[in-house]
């Protein structure tokens, strides 16, 4: 159970550490790595004159324990000498079986092959779904099903001297590490293969949801919306709310966007008038205010209906 | 952890990297041809009528079906090469078809239909001899299979052995046939050579010998082609020595002596020198075989003879006829021969078998490829049309691997090329310019005659031009009208003319059964193709394009040169790369054998590149040889170098070029073969650009590469094969001076090593024995941090040796080829290549072979974007270029640069043959795909008419406020 929740946290911090970077560069993936690798890394300057060498199979050293090797059945040292034992040919017969769940096997099966290393041994799928591959000398093989649509995952099968044989999961770094699969095989689908990358396509919704454009939009809802909100409420809070516009909009010369647009794009001989021009800008600030009371002028009387309605109620 | 930290970081850096095919892009720019090689075996499948498969099994180890309707495969199974996957016999009954594969070691069963194995049945060692399907009381329920010293009898349904029996005397007897007519027994025919004929009979049961007996046949040298069991287990043997046919009932009680005919008596006679041969056929193996058989005295005479009560009559003689063939349809037996016709043409005729007569209206006339070889296979499928009259297809199989499949009158339904299945080597070529493009070049490659002149052969030019825009667009306008359907774009080799980016280009193949191929790299047409006779089966070839088509009006010219691989002897064959013509320049003779080949960047008067042909006395033959060659080969004679690699005695030799064309040694390297051999030597591509001479690093300084253009890589194994001694051997040698530049050696490491050599690096696959898996190494050579001689790069004044970084990585599944993009100035990054043996290809990035790779991620490795190390590489099938058009047994990849420097093109080639383009820095330097047109269009248009409103609204206030 710990294990388990033990693989959780780290699942955790590394969704944790993701966002992070997504959010921030790389800064935080750098200082973990600081952390845990520090003790046996050489920076390497490309100015050194030296051949720089780093094989895979060195740094598998590193991430092999001593006492994880327990394996006695093949370690990589010992196998061999079973293996090469001269005058001895076993040829055996690998068998197993594989599915897709959810598809008939003759939908899937012709074009499909068990390869074992490549195409040093091939196997064909029967149609029950069960495969054999025949006369494999003895040694470590790694299976895996080829199919074009759908995904198996490989499995490495050794054979010994006598034929004897296990199946085990493929573990590239840690080549000796044992984890046992049922012999014969069972060679379940994960999943179809996935070829294609889907096209960067141009949707509303995520045009809206753009942090940009909810920032522009959020505000102008704010604008357009809250004083209809306010109307509905009661007149004191009306005249406590314009109390407080009037004291925003105290210096009344600030000129109006819609304005700057307006004369930006009318024809220039608005601007030869420059006399016009200004008295326009003043009239459109009127107009503005004038809006505004016509609105006022538009609710008061709706509220007075409201008002009657509750008299004769009464 | 900090494991996981990389690989997150590696996954981050993909997203970035990736360059995958989007789904709409399928079938854009890429096509894939399946083959399956040298039919061997083919059947029809008779039972209905409307059945459309054909059976066919090849030597490429490929059992298949084909629909015979149009060609194309249903389904396809690629065993593994080699003799195990070796297809020994293919026989059918019903829905399903018997295999017998390697060497008789395996007996599969697989549903037609499908294309689903049955089972699958493991049979005792021992050489095949012959298998048949064995019928008891009308039903066919057994398979037998012969082998050199037992004969086993498996259940049809199941694959279970019923008994498996020795031959008797199998150390003396050579058996080779099986014959059962249905009636509960199986005879086994053996013979002595020169001596007797055994013929055991056992017991269909239990296998038990029933009779053995030996029959006197001193003249007796092989039973397959010379023998036949004919009408109710009659054994029928000719002899060409003796000239005579031999006959013996099989189940005659006492042991007589066979009973001779002399061909005199029937007035035949055999060919001197032609081994006769015998066919005969049995329709249904629960029933005996047909009385009827052909005779073949010779190549191109056949003959149709009857049995009947012991005596043989001939029914029809054939003379002259190149092929004969059974077929059958329900009861009755029909006998398809083909005659020749004239020069070009051939006729196949539809006879009754029982009779010999001609089937009227039966005649399907056949013509032969003028460019291709000869018929030598002809498979039959007849069938009964409802009136009751004979209907009857053919597909006819030539010299050069042609199946064509024919229907009466004469009609071609399909035509494969199964040559293709076996490409050598490859080329692309530029297309040439359209007729209208070439007069606008030739206008300013003349020379200058008056202002006037030039003024008026420009405006013709121009007029040409606007001709041929009008007639484009007449033609557009006039498809537009025409139903989708057709409107097809018929690609002919009148119509080839380069394109815009010069994305379509023609690719020449060359085939190993001696037939090139042009095919359009845009469609996958074929669109010339030359049968070269003659050719020996093992060859090597070399395709070498000596002008492109650049240099109008001579036209391109590729070179191939042959090599006979016993002989060492070469021979040249010149031809235009775009329409197939063998061109008529006079080519050297090759009297000695050639070791090497050189083509020089000098070019003769005709624009043609100089090749030089080194041959074992270490002579050079240019070709071509003119005078004006010559004189630039003396004068530049100091400067060309070349080398030699002997791989049986581990040399490497470095000669110059003399005046007199003869060579002198400059270097030697050897390399004992006792510890290894010589696997691989590889140069670096002479197309290839580099275009930045350094990498900034991540303090703003410059690693300069070492670009050493005669730079070899050479590969050697260790000759100990023991897992722990084994070894791989890299040597990087300058080809001019023989210094050896870098040297590495991977212990505990065996081939096959599969490399990649450009640019300043050399990336390489071998087996790490110890761990058994594939490890990627990248080698990068760089001068430092300033260029020696930044102008030219000389191999004789080097000091410096490079600084060599090096770094290893895992590869997590076999590879089977590797080749890296190219592009056109290089400026995209590259990416490596790989072919894997299920199919796929790999687009690596070059970036995760970068041995500057660091361990630990700082602030400058950032800056220059590299990835952090990690042991295992990573393979997405989203890198997988071919998606699911897999490719069997890839071969070679061959990368193209296109017009776009963002596009490389790709053919990959083995069992079948792909071709696509890739983007590895995405597409930077056109509009994508799916650039949103509309979106784009409709932002404009809407901003514009926001204007005008907003314009006019604006006008409207205005006015109303002047009126306040």
């Amino acid at each position: 159970m710990e294990t388990r929740v033990g693989s959780r946290a780290c699942a955790c911090v590394a969704l944790l550490l993701f966002a992070l970077h997504a959010c921030l560069g790389h800064e935080h993936i750098k200082l973990q790595e600081d952390e845990e690798t520090s003790e046996d890394v050489k920076f390497r300057s490309p100015g050194e004159d030296q051949v720089k060498f780093m094989s895979p199979g060195e740094d598998q050293v590193k991430f092999m324990s001593p006492g994880e090797d327990q394996v006695k059945f093949m370690s990589p040292g010992e196998d061999q000498v079973k293996f090469r034992s001269p005058g001895e040919d076993v040829r055996v017969q690998v068998s197993g079986r594989a599915l897709v769940p959810g598809v008939r096997t003759q939908d899937w099966i012709s074009n499909a092959r068990v390869l074992l290393d490549g195409d040093t041994h091939v196997g064909f799928i029967r149609e029950d779904g069960g495969f054999s591959v025949s006369d494999v000398p003895s040694g470590s093989y790694v299976l895996e099903i080829s199919s074009p649509t759908y995904r198996f995952q490989p499995v490495r099968v050794d054979i010994t001297a006598t034929g004897k044989m296990r199946a085990r999961v493929v573990d590239y770094i840690r080549t000796a590490e044992v984890i046992r699969l049922p012999y014969p095989l069972q060679m379940r689908c994960i999943g179809r293969h996935s070829y294609f990358i889907p096209r960067e396509t141009w949707i509303w919704s995520d045009f809206l949801m753009n942090p940009m454009v909810l920032m522009m939009v959020l505000p102008l809802l704010i604008v357009v919306l809250l004083p209809k909100v306010m109307n509905s409420s009661d007149p004191e809070m009306k005249r406590e709310m314009e109390q407080s516009m009037n004291m925003l909009n105290s210096n009344q010369d600030l000129p109006d966007v819609s304005e700057i647009v307006t004369r930006f794009f009318s024809p220039p001989k608005s601007h030869g008038r420059a006399g016009g021009g200004a008295r326009a800008h003043v009239g459109g600030a009127h107009g503005v205010r004038g809006g505004a009371s016509n609105v006022r002028g538009g609710a008061p009387r709706r509220r007075s209906k409201i008002n009657t309605a509750v008299t004769y109620s009464e | 952890m900090a494991w996981l930290v990389v690989r997150l970081a590696i996954s981050l850096s993909l997203l970035y990297t990736a360059s995958a095919v989007f789904e709409d892009q399928v079938g854009k720019f890429d096509w894939r041809e399946q083959f399956v090689g040298k039919v061997r075996f083919a059947l029809f499948d008779t039972h209905s009528q409307a059945s459309k498969k054909l059976l066919v099994a090849t030597d490429k180890n490929v059992f298949a079906s084909l629909n015979s309707r149009t060609g194309d495969l249903f389904w396809r199974h690629v065993d593994k090469t080699g003799p195990e996957g070796h297809i020994d016999a293919l026989l059918m009954y019903g829905q399903d078809a018997v295999v017998v594969v390697g060497n008789g070691r395996l007996l599969r069963s697989w549903e037609t239909t499908v294309g689903g194995l049955k089972w699958e049945a493991v049979l005792d060692t021992g050489s095949f001899q012959a298998a048949a399907l064995i019928g008891v009381q009308d039903f066919v329920k057994y398979v037998a299979v012969l082998k050199k010293s037992a004969i086993s009898l498996h259940d049809l349904s199941s694959g279970s052995q019923i008994w498996v029996e020795n031959l008797p005397d199998s150390d003396t007897v050579q058996y080779q046939t099986i014959y059962s007519g249905g009636n509960g027994l199986v005879f086994v025919l053996g013979f002595v050579p020169s001596s007797h004929i055994v013929i055991v009979e056992y017991k269909i049961e239990d296998g038990e010998i029933m009779k053995k007996k030996s029959v006197e046949a001193a003249w007796m040298s092989s039973l397959e082609n010379s023998c036949a069991v004919i009408s109710s287990g009659n054994l029928l043997c000719v002899d060409q020595i003796t000239q005579s046919l031999y006959t013996l009932p099989l189940q005659s009680a006492e042991p007589t002596e066979m009973r001779t005919i002399h061909l005199q008596t029937l007035d035949l006679e055999v060919a001197s020198g032609f081994q006769p041969v015998l066919t005969s056929t049995q329709p249904n193996p629960a029933q005996p075989p047909l009385a009827e058989f052909f005779l073949q005295l010779s190549p191109d005479h056949h003959i149709l003879l009857q049995l009947k009560d012991d005596l043989i009559a001939p029914l029809r003689d054939f003379n002259p006829s190149y092929l004969a063939a059974f077929a059958t349809s329900g009861e009755k037996t029909f006998a398809a021969v083909m005659t020749p016709k004239n020069d070009t043409a051939c006729t196949i005729n539809l006879f009754s078998a029982d009779t010999g007569r001609r089937h009227l209206d039966t005649t399907i006339i056949y013509h032969m490829d003028p460019n291709g070889g000869k018929p030598n296979r002809l498979y039959v499928h007849a069938f009964l049309k409802k009136d009751d009259s004979v209907g009857y297809r053919v597909m006819v199989q030539t010299e050069d691997l042609t199946l064509t499949f024919l229907q009466q009158p004469g009609r071609v339904v399909w035509m494969r090329e199964e040559a293709l299945a076996d490409v050598v080597t490859m080329e692309m070529v530029d297309l040439p310019l359209t007729g209208t493009q070439a007069e606008l070049e030739g206008e300013f490659g003349k020379k200058a005659d008056g202002l006037l002149p030039m003024v008026l052969k420009r405006l013709s030019s121009q007029f040409i031009l606007l001709q041929a825009w009008m007639a484009h667009l007449w033609k557009l306008f006039y498809d537009a009208r025409k139903p989708r359907s057709s409107v097809k774009n018929e690609v002919t080799i009148d119509t080839l003319s380069r394109d815009e980016f010069n994305l379509q280009k023609m690719m020449v193949m060359v085939t190993a059964s001696g037939k090139l191929f042009g095919i359009d790299s845009k469609s996958g047409t074929v669109l010339w193709k030359q049968y070269l006779e003659d050719i020996q089966p093992n060859s090597i070839f070399k395709l070498i394009v000596q002008r492109t088509t650049a240099h109008f009006p001579h036209p391109p010219q590729c070179t191939l040169l042959i090599k006979n691989q016993d002989t060492g002897l070469g021979s040249l064959y010149v031809f235009n790369p775009i329409f197939g013509k063998k061109s008529h320049i006079s080519v050297p003779a090759l009297p000695r054998p050639v070791l090497q080949t050189l083509l020089l960047p000098v070019i003769d008067q005709d624009y043609a590149k100089v090749l030089l042909l080194i041959d074992d006395q270490y002579k050079v033959t240019a070709f071509p040889s003119t005078k004006n060659v010559l004189q630039q080969l003396q004068d530049t004679a100091s400067s060309i170098f070349f080398y030699l690699v002997d791989s049986s005695q581990g040399k490497l030799s470095g000669f110059r070029l003399r005046m007199d064309l003869s060579t002198e040694l400059i270097w030697e390297v050897v390399i004992p073969t006792e510890v290894q051999k010589i696997v691989a030597v590889k140069g670096k591509r002479a197309n290839e650009h580099v275009h930045s001479q350094g990498r900034v690093m991540g303090d703003r300084s410059v690693l300069y590469k070492y670009l050493n253009p005669n730079l070899l890589a050479v590969i050697t194994e260790s000759t100990d094969i023991h897992q722990e001694r084994s070894f791989v051997g890299i040597f990087l040698i300058d080809g001019v001076t023989g210094r050896i530049v870098h040297e590495a050696v991977q212990r505990k490491a065996r081939g096959p090593v599969h490399f990649v050599h450009s640019e300043n690096w050399l990336v390489y696959v071998y087996w790490n024995s110890k761990f058994r898996r594939n490890e990627f190494s990248v080698l990068e050579l760089f001068e430092g941090a300033e260029l020696y001689n930044s102008t030219v790069f000389s191999s004789l004044d080097r000091p410096h040796p490079p600084q060599v970084l090096q770094q290893s990585y895992i590869f997590p599944a076999p590879i089977s080829t590797l080749e890296a993009t190219l592009t056109e100035k290089g400026i995209t990054s590259r990416h490596l290549l790989v072919g894997l043996p299920s199919g796929n290809i790999l687009s690596l990035p070059k970036m995760f072979l970068d041995p500057r790779r660091p361990e630990m991620i700082s602030e400058q490795s950032r800056e220059e974007n590299l990835i952090p190390y990690a042991p295992e590489m990573p393979i997405r099938t989203e890198w997988f270029i071919n998606y699911n058009q897999t490719v069997s047994r890839v071969r070679g990849i061959y990368t193209a640069p296109s017009g776009l420097e963002s596009t490389c093109l790709v053919v990959v080639y083995g069992l079948d043959i792909y071709q696509t383009r890739v983007f590895p820095s995405k597409q930077f330097d056109v509009l994508k795909d799916d650039y949103d047109y509309v979106l784009i269009s409709s932002v404009l248009f809407g901003l514009f008419f926001a204007t005008m409103i907003s314009k006019r609204l604006a006008e409207v206030k205005l006015l109303n406020r002047a009126w306040r």
